[in-house]
This record gives structure tokens, sequence and C-alpha cells, in this order.
């Protein structure tokens, strides 16, 4: 704990003993205020679980309050123990989540928010017409029971809880792995992290607190219609709400509770007509004015009070120590054997086509272990096509790739980069609003089970030194020059403890000093820790100094394979590069 | 079940379905270039098919008049709407935007439907006209329905030729295809953006007087199309206009025959049903065609 968190934990603690206390000042009102204000702040926190850490808007959230809430009124009107019926509402939400899951996380960014947000009118017809189960038009009326205290310390309880499930995701692995697929889902696989299951633990979470809202609001209420709990109008609130606040943020939901429930509670009293309307424009004005919160607005962040309350994540965690000056020479890598004679990577008749546009034709290829092979070729002749098969950014149209003795068709892309492939990207991809050092922690988390997320941080700092940029530690990686985004997406790569080391133009567009730098990084990660190296390079000079051996692509056809000064002799290589007048003059 | 019912809902299906698809059409071409989904799409039709049939009510005006009048401050509304509304997010991160652009369209949405609600009423409303029905054998065709879906074809064609071959419409495909590349070939984009949402905004004003030719409109309805919308937008693919009215008269039919074979109360939730079981089915999502 820092001195900076002190206050707040004091302050949580207190605020929290006070509002366990508030019934016993008898103020009904009082009490169903802070009700509201609580189960708001349960689907808000919830939703953003999904929305501010993975960045999946799901606008259908409230399908979880709803079926939370039926599945409850349904097992109490059924006289099962109170108990039993939050566990049901619970577990029927968890199921209904995964279901959902499947076929919305095929969606991307507006798609996936307009399809969850679908799911509203199909569960309100599903209420209306499944009379059997839910009693349709009429709702359900529960049995009557003075549960107003309870409730509201239910309720209260679940929003602790909920806090500070917000603050425990975001120092564990999974939430790396939920910031990395907001990040790029792409980068996220090919560095080892496997998304899919991540996506659906999320949902489910985040389901089952809606869930949980529904059936202690329904409790509260003793009824329930298809209206209330699938209605449009009341379905977008907690959503709102987080964006009002600040969505990402710990503070975020918390403060757009209290702001938007006020505002609502002040609306209700004072002005009766029109409420849908001025609730409209509110959403509206905060869509067109504050997508990112008043948490992340300057004269919050600026000031003295409330600047610790617009506190990124990340900035909660960040390494105390700062940077230190010193430079690493070796990395926590472990030392491969090698053997030049074993393959390690194969590729037998590789084609990759998209349509009529044959990008890699007919490859075969093999790679010893221990190599450095340059792989060059005009621009579009497919080496970056080559490099994405193997990591299987694409799945290749035919043939196959071994690689480290199994056949890649059979992997995932997550698989692939665990059993050791790892790659950098010509246009660097790194996580924008992770430090570096979150950069390259992901990574090493994900290839070594046993560490957690602060070892993994302290392993990072040795990459960091490594690529140098041990001043920009913890500086967010869009805040980097491409130089720099270019060394650390290379320390990240390395990071995947490879054995295979996919480079994609490091060096071009960099100084000279800097093209020496990455060719004796990748010298030294050969040498000392006998990662094989593909490295794709249009500088000649630079695969000079390290490469065993290049190989030539045109037009997706392999058409050259040798030591260097022997296919720059090499006709067709040249007719490639200089046309066929200057083949015929060597 | 005898022919005659099942041909009077397949034509009633078709005429629905066509309708679907001309909101889908201004869905589509809206997300094609603007890049964002607008949630009010829908709810809009519902707005300007209210003002249709209360302009109807008052003055008695011929529906294709009552098309003309609507149609210039629909395209104002469009454009600003974009301009002062949608534009400046582009500024911002891409979650900050998403969130952004569905905040401001759910608003709008909410806005329309309460304010219309509140001025003309939430009673379901159409334009009473009705012409003489043409009987072949034992089916009845009403001349109103054969109005309307020449009036779906002819906008369909018109629309088709109008992105093809003029101007406007090429730019709007370049956009659709390759923003940057479209600005560097001399394309405003930020004017061809605003002019979309404008003429998508349009196409609705006639989608919505064929609407209430033939079917009772409410302030709260719009939101259920945009879902279809954009069920037959999954379909059809984006942009992609004679995919769209396929995919429409798919759905209008399916609607139809839901309620004539099984029952009614359950039509709405079809749309959402196909979307989901297209998204199960597709492993790659689905047909993302440009124009």
């Amino acid at each position: 704990m820092t001195r900076t968190e002190l206050p707040f934990r004091l302050a949580g603690v207190i605020a929290v003993v006070a509002l366990a206390a508030l019934p016993l000042l008898g103020n009904a009102y009082l009490v169903t205020f802070a009700f509201t204000v609580l189960i708001a702040y349960i689907l808000a926190q919830s939703w953003d679980w999904v929305a501010g850490e993975m960045g999946y808007v799901n606008l259908g959230h409230y399908v979880f309050y709803g079926v939370g809430a039926y599945a409850f009124s349904i097992a109490l009107v059924a006289q099962y123990p109170t108990a039993f019926a939050l566990l049901a509402a619970v577990g029927v939400t968890a199921v209904v989540a995964v279901l959902i899951g499947f076929p919305m996380f095929r969606l991307r960014g507006d798609y996936f928010a307009f399809g969850t947000l679908a799911l509203l009118p199909l569960a309100e017809v599903l209420a209306y017409n499944l009379t059997p189960i839910t009693n349709g038009a009429d709702g359900i009326v529960l049995p009557v029971q003075n549960v107003q205290t309870i409730s509201y310390l239910l309720a209260l309880g679940v929003c602790v809880v909920a806090f500070l499930m917000t603050v425990w995701i975001n120092r564990i692995r999974f939430g790396y792995a939920l910031k990395s697929v907001r990040n790029d889902e792409e980068v996220a696989e090919v560095i080892g992290v496997r998304i899919l299951p991540v996506k659906i633990k999320v949902l489910t979470l985040s389901a089952a607190f809606a869930a949980l809202a529904g059936a202690i609001q329904s409790w509260q209420m003793s009824y329930i219609d298809p209206a209330t709990v699938f209605g449009l109008n009341v379905a977008l609130v907690p959503v709102a709400m987080v964006l009002f606040g600040g969505s990402g943020l710990r503070w975020g939901p918390f403060v757009g509770v209290l702001a938007l429930a006020g505002m609502q509670q002040w609306l209700l009293v004072n002005v009766k007509v029109l409420q849908t309307t001025i609730y409209g424009a509110i959403i509206l004005l905060i869509g067109r004015f504050m997508p990112g919160g008043i948490l992340r607005s300057s004269w919050v962040r600026g000031s003295r009070w409330l600047g610790a309350l617009g506190r990124d994540h990340h900035e909660y965690i960040v390494d105390k120590r700062g940077a230190d000056p010193r430079v690493a020479a070796t990395l926590p890598l472990p030392r491969l054997t090698v053997d030049r004679r074993q393959p390690l990577l194969e590729c037998r008749s590789v084609r990759m086509a998209f349509g009529g546009n044959v990008a890699v034709n007919n490859v075969n290829l093999k790679i010893m272990q221990g190599e450095i092979v340059g792989l060059i070729g005009p621009n579009g002749c497919g080496k970056t096509t080559l490099f994405n098969c193997i990591s299987k950014v694409f799945e290749p149209t035919a043939g196959e790739i071994h690689f480290a003795g199994r056949n890649l068709r059979e992997l995932r892309r997550d698989e692939i980069a665990q059993l050791g492939v790892g790659r950098t990207y010509q246009i660097p991809r790194p996580f924008s609003d992770l430090t570096v050092q979150e950069n390259i922690a992901v990574p090493l988390m994900y290839h070594d089970a046993s560490l957690t997320p602060r070892q993994a941080l302290e392993q990072a700092r040795d990459f960091v030194a490594y690529a140098q940029l041990t001043p920009r530690l913890t500086a967010r990686a869009d805040s980097l020059s491409l130089q720099e985004k270019k060394a650390l997406e290379f320390a990240r790569a390395l990071a995947c403890k490879p054995k295979l080391l996919l480079v994609d133009e490091v060096a071009s567009g960099l100084t000279p000093a800097e093209v020496t730098r990455f060719v004796d990084h990748i010298r030294h990660v050969r040498d000392d820790y006998g990662v094989t190296v593909i490295w794709v390079e249009h500088i000649f000079s630079a695969l000079a100094q390290v490469v065993d051996r290049v190989v030539v692509l045109e037009q997706g056809a392999l058409i050259a394979d040798g030591a260097l000064h022997d296919v720059v002799k090499d006709e067709r290589v040249l007719r490639t590069y200089l046309g066929s007048a200057a083949a015929g003059v060597v | 079940m005898n022919v005659e019912v099942f041909v009077q809902v397949l034509i009633g299906g078709l005429l629905l379905g066509g309708l679907y698809a001309l909101v889908a059409f201004g869905l589509s071409l809206i997300y094609g270039v603007v890049r964002i989904l607008n949630f009010a799409h829908g709810t809009l039709l519902a707005v300007t098919g209210v003002a249709a049939s209360l302009i109807f009510a008052s003055w008695q005006l011929h529906p294709v008049l009552i098309a003309l009048l609507l149609m210039p401050p629909v395209f104002a509304g469009g454009y600003v709407f974009y301009m002062a509304l949608l534009h400046p997010l582009n500024r911002r991160n891409h979650f900050e935007s998403t969130v952004g652009t569905v905040l401001v369209t759910v608003g709008a949405l909410l806005i329309l439907s309460d304010l219309t609600a509140k001025l003309a009423g939430a009673t379901p409303k159409n334009i009473p006209l009705r012409f003489a029905a043409i009987e072949i054998g034992e089916i009845v065709v009403s001349t109103t329905q054969l109005g309307i879906l020449c009036g779906i074809a002819v906008l369909t064609v018109a629309m088709h030729l109008f992105l093809k071959r003029s101007w406007f419409g090429r730019a709007i495909r370049a956009v659709t295809q390759d923003e940057v590349g479209a600005q560097l070939c001399g394309v405003q984009s930020t004017r061809l953006k605003a002019l979309t949402c404008a003429f998508g905004s349009a196409t609705v004003t006639i989608a919505a007087v064929l609407y209430v030719l033939s079917f009772p409109v409410d302030p709260y309805m719009g939101f259920g199309l945009t879902v279809k919308a954009f069920t037959i937008i999954i379909l059809g693919g984006i942009g992609n206009l004679p995919g769209a009215l396929l995919a429409g008269a798919f759905l209008g039919v399916a609607e139809g025959m839901t309620g004539l074979l099984w029952k009614p109360e359950w039509a709405p939730a079809l749309s959402v049903i196909l979307m989901l079981l297209i998204l199960v089915a597709l492993p790659q999502g689905f047909a993302r065609k440009s124009a």
C-alpha cells in the first residue's frame, strides 16, 4: 500500500460502514434512493469489465439483469429458499451468457454493440410470449415479504465485491489478457494469449453480477414484468453512467453512477414532462462531448484533489523504483540447444491465395535450427504473407508448414506462439494504451505460467533495458517514436521466448547506428540463446553482416536460395531487382 | 390452408420486406461511408411516418406530394445531425468515437420517439387511402399494394443507377472502399459523409410514406425496424442493393409465414434469431461486400 492510497481506503471503509448503517436512520426514501444507486453501480461496474477492460461495448447488458430477475422470481414463487433463488439467477444467467457469447464475439466494434442491443427486443418478445414460464405481460408477483433492509444490505455487499473485483482483475494475468484484447486481438494471439475463453469468461462474470442486481432489485420491488427488465429506455442507463464517469477507470463507474443517479432523481422530482427526452438528451450530450468521461477531462486530471480519481489502472501498479540506468547484456531467456542439421521450420508447397491473387506460390523452404536466414524480394513478393502464414494470421490455401515437429495446420495462433514462434510487424503494433513495461510483461506472464504479473513486470525491465528503452519504462506505448516502437516490438517478440524469430523490416527507416544495433541484437540472440531467425529486410548491408544464407521470393515464388554473395549474382535475382539489362551485364 | 390466404400473405410479406430493404439501403449507405451504425435510423422512419399521416389527415395531399414535402427538412436534418454531432467525434480515439456515436444516435432515438409521442400521441397511425382492388381469380390485390411495390422497385433501380452512374454515387462507393484513397483522388470526405447522412435519411422519408400507406406506425416501433435493417445488411452485404432487396423480401415473407403458420406474436423475434443463426453458421461473420 502506498501513502496516496491510504486515505482512499479509509474513506472507502467509512463510506461502506456508513451506508450499511443507513437503514437505522429510518428514512425509507433515503434507503430506496441509496438502493437504486447501489444496483446501478453493480450494473455499471459489471458492464465496464467487458467494455472498459476489454473494449467490447455490450449494449445488451440489461438482458442479463432481466434473465437474473426472472430466474430469481420464478424460483422464489416456486417456494425455493432465497439463497437458492439467488444461485439459480446467477447460474441460469451464466449459461445464457456463454450461449450468447459464442455468436456475439464473432462481431467486432459497433457490430458487437448493435448485435448485443438487438438481444433486448428478443428477450422482451420471449418474456411476453413464453407465458407458461414468465406469465407474459402480467408479470410475476413475488411472495409478500418485508425485505427492504436485507435486500439493501445484500446490494451493498455485492457492490463492495464488484469494486474489489475490479481492483483485483487489474492485478492478475486475466486483466492483462483483457487489456491486450482491447488493444489488438491479433497481436494478443500472436504473443500467445488464447482470447476466446478470456472473452467468454469476462462476459460470464459480468452477466453474473448483472443477474445479482436483477435478482436483488426484483426481490426489493416484489414485482417484475417484461417492460421493466428489458425496456430500451432503462437498458442504457448503466452504460451512460459509466461513460459519463470514465470507462476503464477505477473510479469511473462510481463517479458516473453518483452523478447521473443524482441527476435522474432530481429530474424525477422536479420535471414531470418529457423525461425520456431529457434522458435521451443527456445520453446524446455525453456521447457528443465526453465519451471519455469527466474523469479523463483535463480539469479533473490536473486538479490536486480530484486528480487521483482520474488515474488509469496501470498508474496504480506503476513501478515506484522508476528507471534504473543499467544496460542489460543478458536476457532471462533459456539457452536452447541447437543442432544445425535438424530443421526447425519446414514449408512444403505452401500456397496462399486471396481470391485470384496468389501471394505465396508453392514455396518449399527448410530452415535449420540456429540459422539466420534473410528473406528478400521486391515489395509485394509475399514475404510478409509468408510470415503471416507461419504465425497463422492467415491459414494457407494449400501446403503444410511444420515447426519443431508439429504441423501448424492443427494449431491455433496462440498455440503456435506458445510453441516458440515470435514475430514483429512491419508497421509496429504495440499495445497502445499499455506502458512499455506492460507490453513486455504480457507475453512473459503468458509464456511462464508460474510468473505472477508483478514478477513479469520485474522481469520485463531486463528486456526494456536490452531494447534501450529504460527511460521510457512507464510511458504509454502510443507515445513512443517509430524507432522506439520497433525496438519495443523486437523486445516483445523476444519476451515470447521464441525458438524462431520472424523479424519484418525492423531496420528500414533507421539510422546506420540503429541498424547496427539490431544486427547485433539478432546475432546475439542466435549466438547466446540459440534463437533461429528469419529476417525480412531490404538493407543488404545489414543482412550481409549476420545472415547464413538468403532466400529470394518473387511474385510469391521462391527463386533463389543460398549464400548472399552467390544469390546477388544469380541471373533471376538480378533481373528481379535491376531489370533484364542488368542481368546480361554481369 | 387455402392457397388464396397463402398468396395474400406472400404478397404482404414481399411488400413488408421491400420496405425493410428500403430502410436497410439508407442504413447501409451511411454505414459504408460514415462507418457508424445509426441506431436512430428506423426511428426516423417511424417519426416521418407519423408526420406523413398527420399531413395527410390535415390536408389530404397525395402521398407522393407528402414525400416530396418531407424530404427537404429530413435531408437538412441528416446533414446537420452529422456535422453537429457525429463529425466532431472523429477526432477522438477509436473507443471513444465508437461509444460516442452509439450514445449520440441512441440519444437521438430516445428524443425522437419521445417527442413524437408527446406531440402526436403514441397511438398507431397510417394513411387511410385505399384505391380500388384488382381481383385475379380468388386473390385480391389492392392497387395501393401494387403502387407501393412499384414505388419500391422504382426507388431501388433509381438508387442503383445513382450509385453506379452519378459522381456522388461513385464517390460514395470510393469512400466505402477506402477513405484515404478517395480523399487523395479529390473527394471531400467530410462533406460527402454529411451528404450521405442526409441522403440516407431522405431515402427513409420515401420508405416512411410507402410504409404508412399499408401499415400503421407508432413512435416506438423504430428500433425494431433498425434491427431488421441490420439483419438485412448482414444477410445481403453492406452497400449491396440487390442483396438487400432479396434479404428484405426473405425476411418479410418469413415474418408473414411465421404469423400464418404459427403465431404472429413470434414474428418480431424472427429477425434477431435469424441474425444469431447467421453469426453461428458463418465463422467469418458475414459478407463484407463493398458497394
